[in-house]
């Protein structure tokens, strides 16, 4: 008797659950089905899957160091134009004859820097995380434009082996006379990804930021050094987004002080997908893995479809709407 | 003399993945009566009153009001029904005042349908906490900046809209309480007890869940006892002892609820606190000797939570400084009082105290987490669960695993946890903030044994309290607070709770 009441009551609850953790997921699946029922030959290649994985490092890397600052509850908008100024200061330093490592550096110091003022205004002078990086954002998007004078810097100023590693790969498998390789920033992506997956989920540091997310009071009595922890997750992202805009400028052989600028808002998006994903609603890396993919084969399946660019932005937001619509219903009924 | 049945819920089951937290009980309500409902933490008596308040959907369960056969699909329902609660876990909006708090899914006043009419909102906001002789709190203060208990007032408030028991004449509504004086001091709870007394004598039916004995001795007309989610039996006040609703409740005798101190009260001081002024407390000044239990108690608003948190640095300290082995503890630095052995367990559990998300080895481990790691930065997870394990087992706690999230546990477990958690590492300094709120009496003696123990190691333990027979029974000293000052000092052998209560009143017959 008792173990038939068990039974009456058990699939109405793993439904709710099973939909909340893997709604997006399977949602994720069935595009990638659909596109590969509209496009056989082009979109399921092993070139095309690799292609796409390129396609969506930069916006990777940003959302990854992105997913650290959301588990604790704050969020970033500043990434974007961090990434364009990172860009440009690696622009200047090469045009000024500086060597490409001293460049990297500094640029990539300056991410740091711009992570620390967001962190000290957030987490010790205790402005709202959207009001802070609204502010910085304009400030980062202000010092790229004025350092550069507006003006786009491209050309020889970028060495020849630097723009090769950013477009190039290593080589995996011959396929039809062709090399197929995986491409460097495909690396460089998933090297960050597995330096966030496990600062996150396996370090000290990683358990804390989560329990800073789920009660931040409580945190702080347990002995949580909450204000520096939020310090360090924005010197995180701002790490992440002057590596995607020194990826991005590397890659484009370009530096523009608007380059990186839409990065912001699909990285959140990214970890939101994410986000449905996971059993409390917490960020978790691997979800936003999902996310940022999801964005990434999106992009590349309508471009081969044939559905243009301003579609494209509207039928991603749709989805992004529906996927976390219906987490947040499944949520709400259990 | 046979009176009317307001309430019969039978054949009540709820099962929770597959382990039944309620099998098959039977309860009815008297008009006219106050009836009990104990039984040990995880026993399944919320659970009992969340199904009655629509809150949770039973897997079966037969409910007649008024001897009628209803069905109470939502808390709406419930309320048409004349059902009113005071649930154990606030359901508060912090960022609301306490008037709006009060009429909560009640219809606010208004003019011409649209404009809410503020003053009169807060006028019978007032006029709801008066007629429960609440006086002090200001129905325009936000809830978040209410203290605990004033917030559960708030929640009490809550359930006694537009009930003018005052009155006579009235229809007699059922009232189901969980635990409502868990966070009340003593004072406030007998004017609670003063408002059961006359709902009870204008024929309403309460249903009150306490671990308090004395109070169940205090007000109740008959005590059922829920065992392990099944009913273990219903008695009259009248023919029964509390040794026999303990046998009941836990199938084990206890001879002795508060066991005697094990080890000497050392003669280095361990904590020395010298004029310490925040915004809530003013020059509190007293030494805690190694081994030596303290307590601290007061009225609503005294300062004794605030103590503990000026102590652990949570507050700013505008004034004064505290010694740890006569070594200055920093302000403002939680973190730097546990490691320096501090141990700390706030007084309110659900927001102070927990990451309700979280699991039970998650919340275990927090504050020793760098301890338990390996290299001081890897997660060491064997270690954390061997070490949840065994805190689990030493406060008896009801859960699945140490996997099981903190907030599916019921409220009493949820307290061993935060218990629990200060002794991850034998602290030299125990700061403990009402640490058997909620606590089934069983699971209490445990934790005074533990107390006990720890203090028999040494540890220097200051204990606030609002459970004054628990006071009187463990601690060696007691201050009294009043208005944020230290305005009695008192030995606690040979002190009783009604001394002790008219002490936090400040009565000069029992002053100096
Ligand atoms: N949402 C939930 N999910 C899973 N288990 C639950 C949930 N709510 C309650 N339980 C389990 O049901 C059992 C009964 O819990 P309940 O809250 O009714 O206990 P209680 O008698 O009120 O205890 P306390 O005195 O501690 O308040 C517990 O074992 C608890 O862990
Ligand atoms: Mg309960």
């Amino acid at each position: 008797m008792l173990a038939d009441r068990a039974q009456r009551s058990r699939p109405a609850v793993n439904w709710g659950r099973f939909l909340r953790s893997f709604g997006t997921l399977i949602g994720f699946l069935l595009i990638v089905v659909f596109f590969w029922s509209q496009r056989p030959a082009t979109f399921m290649s092993v070139r095309n899957l690799l292609n796409i994985t390129q396609q969506v490092s930069i916006l990777g890397i940003v959302a990854f160091t992105m997913t650290v600052v959301m588990v604790v509850g704050d969020f970033d908008l500043s990434v974007g134009t961090m990434a364009s100024l990172s860009g440009i200061i690696v622009g200047l330093m090469l045009q000024n004859d500086h060597a490409l490592g001293t460049a990297i550096l500094v640029a990539l110091l300056a991410g740091a820097a711009g992570g620390i003022l967001n962190g000290v205004l957030i987490a010790y002078v205790g402005i709202l995380p959207f009001v802070a990086t609204l502010a910085t954002l304009t400030v980062f998007s202000g010092a790229a434009s004025s350092l550069s004078g507006g003006r786009t810097i491209f050309g020889q100023v970028f060495p020849d082996g630097l723009v090769d590693f950013a477009n190039g790969g290593i080589p995996l498998l011959t396929l039809n006379e062709q090399v197929v390789r995986i491409p460097h920033l495909t690396l460089i992506a998933l090297i960050v990804l597995a330096v966030v997956w496990f600062v996150l989920e396996q370090t000290v540091f990683g358990r804390r930021l989560y329990a800073i997310g789920g009660n931040m009071e409580a945190s702080r009595l347990a002995g949580v050094r909450v204000r520096f922890l939020r310090l360090l997750t924005f010197v995180i992202t701002g790490l992440g987004a002057s590596l995607a805009g020194v990826v991005l400028t590397s890659q484009l052989a370009t530096a523009n002080p608007t380059l990186g600028d839409g990065l912001m808002l699909n990285a959140i998006a990214a970890v939101f997908l994410g986000m449905t994903m996971s059993q409390e609603g917490e960020p978790r890396v691997l979800g936003t893995l999902v996310g940022v993919l999801l964005i990434g084969v999106l992009a590349n399946g309508f471009t081969q479809v044939g559905v243009d660019t301003y579609v494209q932005r509207i039928l991603t937001g749709v989805i992004i709407i529906a996927s976390v619509t219906l987490s947040s219903i499944s949520r709400r009924r259990s | 003399m046979q009176s009317e049945n307001l309430l019969h819920i039978q054949r009540a089951s709820k099962t929770y993945s597959g382990v039944p937290a309620l099998l098959d009980v039977d309860l009815e309500l008297r008009a006219g009566e106050v009836h009990a409902l104990m039984g040990e933490n995880g026993a399944g008596k919320s659970t009992l009153i969340k199904i009655l308040a629509g809150v949770t959907p039973p897997d079966s369960a037969e409910i007649h009001v008024r001897g009628e056969r209803v069905h109470i699909a939502s808390p709406q329902a419930a309320f048409d029904h004349g059902l009113r609660f005071i649930h154990q876990e606030l359901h508060a909006v912090p960022q609301l005042s306490a008037a709006e708090n009060i009429f909560l899914g009640h219809d606010y006043p208004t003019a011409l349908g649209v404009k809410v009419r503020w003053r009169r909102l807060y006028d019978m906001a007032r006029e709801t906490l008066g007629r429960l002789g609440i006086t002090h709190i200001d129905p325009r203060t936000t809830m978040a900046h209410l203290s605990p208990g004033d917030q559960m007032l708030v929640n009490i408030a809550h359930a006694f809209v537009g009930d003018d028991f005052t009155r006579a004449g009235e229809r007699a509504l059922i009232y189901v309480m969980d635990e409502p004086t868990a966070a009340l001091t003593g004072a406030e709870s007998a004017q609670l007890f003063d408002v059961i007394g006359r709902l009870r004598a204008r024929g309403s039916a309460v249903l009150y869940v306490s671990h308090r004995m004395d109070e169940i001795f205090q007000i109740a007309d008959r005590v059922t006892v829920l065992r392990d989610g099944q009913l273990a039996g219903t008695r009259d006040r009248a023919s029964v002892t509390p040794a026999e609703i303990i046998l009941l409740m836990t199938g084990r005798e206890l001879t002795q609820l508060f066991p005697p101190r094990m080890g000497q009260i050392g003669a280095e001081v361990v904590l020395d606190v010298q004029g310490v002024t925040t915004a809530a407390v003013n020059g509190i000044s007293f030494t805690v000797k190694a081994g030596e239990i303290v307590g601290v108690t007061g009225l609503a608003g005294s300062g004794m939570g605030a103590l503990l948190r000026a102590l652990i640095g949570a507050d700013r300290r505008a004034a004064g400084r505290v010694m740890l082995d006569g070594v200055p503890l920093k302000r403002g630095s939680p973190a730097h009082a546990w490691d320096r052995q501090v141990a700390y367990v706030p007084e309110e559990r659900r927001s102070q105290g927990l990451v309700l998300s979280h699991s039970v080895s998650n919340n275990i481990t927090l504050p020793q987490l760098k301890r338990l790691s390996r290299a001081g930065a890897l997660l060491a997870h064997g270690r954390e669960r061997a070490t949840t394990r065994e805190l689990s087992e030493s406060v008896r706690l009801k859960a699945r695993g140490p996997r099981q999230i903190v907030r599916d546990l019921s409220g009493g477990n949820q307290q061993k946890v935060v218990f629990a958690r200060a002794l991850a590492r034998p602290p030299k300094l125990l700061l403990l903030g009402e640490p058997t709120r909620g606590v089934d009496i069983g699971a209490k003696l445990d934790i005074y044994r533990l107390i006990r123990q720890i203090s028999a190691q040494g540890t220097a333990i200051v204990l606030a309290s609002t459970d004054l027979p628990e006071l009187i029974g463990m601690t060696d000293r007691i201050l009294i607070l009043r208005a944020g000052r230290l305005a009695d000092v008192v030995p606690s052998a040979g002190e009783t709770p009604e001394r002790l209560l008219s002490r936090c009143y400040g009565d000069a017959a029992y002053a100096g």
